[in-house]
């Protein structure tokens, strides 16, 4: 029972490494995130420039486009993100 | 999706290039009995400036028509000469007619092109949700 025991402790301090994120994939992840940001940003900027009649309404048309595109990848992407996870979480251990 | 906001971004110059063709073309209009009035042109240039996309159109700067201006007939005119002659514009009412629906029909292109790129990155995504 003993030794079970230690070999069960020793298997899953061998696979801790496996579960620990990688250092490329959150920086990306974060660049991504910023530059949601910014098109959000930029959408927001031109909505209140049209409506100051300081921009063309071209302009805010386009930004908002780029804007409807950038919240739908994000929204798409975190939803099979959050998919992926619970799938992992559902597995039985 | 570099590519779609950038399509976006060229159909949207090509809508405001001609929403600017229209606006010297209502003006041209607008003066058809103003006299000594010359028509507005308005070329287009393709965009080469790191600020815009590449391809992105913009319009060129607005250039006088040098026809020589309608004259008209009429003694009674403040601005008569000694024959009775007075100067009119040069617009032709039938070319900017005929323009207006040029700019027109090619907005309407940029527009459904807009449209069908809108479309296209909706289904794309929609292939994701399943």
């Amino acid at each position: 029972m003993n030794i079970t025991q230690s070999l069960a402790a020793g298997q899953y301090a061998a696979s801790r490494p496996a579960t620990a994120p990688q250092p490329g994939t959150g920086g990306n992840l974060a660049a991504a995130a910023a530059g949601f940001a910014d098109t959000l940003a930029a959408g927001e900027g031109a909505a209140l420039a049209a409506l100051r009649g300081a921009d063309d309404p071209h302009a805010l048309v386009t930004a908002l486009a780029q804007t409807e595109l950038a919240v739908e990848t994000a929204v798409t992407i975190r939803n099979r993100m959050v998919e992926a996870y619970q799938e992992i979480l559902r597995m039985p251990v | 999706m570099a590519g779609f906001a950038d399509a976006l971004r060229v159909s949207a110059s090509g809508m405001e290039a001609q929403a600017t063709r229209l606006r010297y073309l209502s003006e041209n209009i607008a003066n058809a009995e103003t006299p000594g009035y010359h028509r507005k042109t308005v070329s287009f240039r393709a965009e080469l400036g790191p600020d815009a996309p590449a391809g992105a159109v913009r319009p060129g700067p607005v250039r006088l028509d040098p026809a020589e201006p309608e004259r008209i007939y009429d003694p009674s005119h403040p601005l008569a000469d000694a024959g009775g002659y007075h100067a009119g514009s040069n617009v032709n009412l039938l070319v900017e007619i005929a323009d207006t629906r040029e700019a027109g029909r090619s907005y309407e292109a940029n527009l459904r092109m807009f449209e069908q790129l809108r479309q296209m990155s909706a289904a794309l995504l929609e292939l994701l949700r399943r």
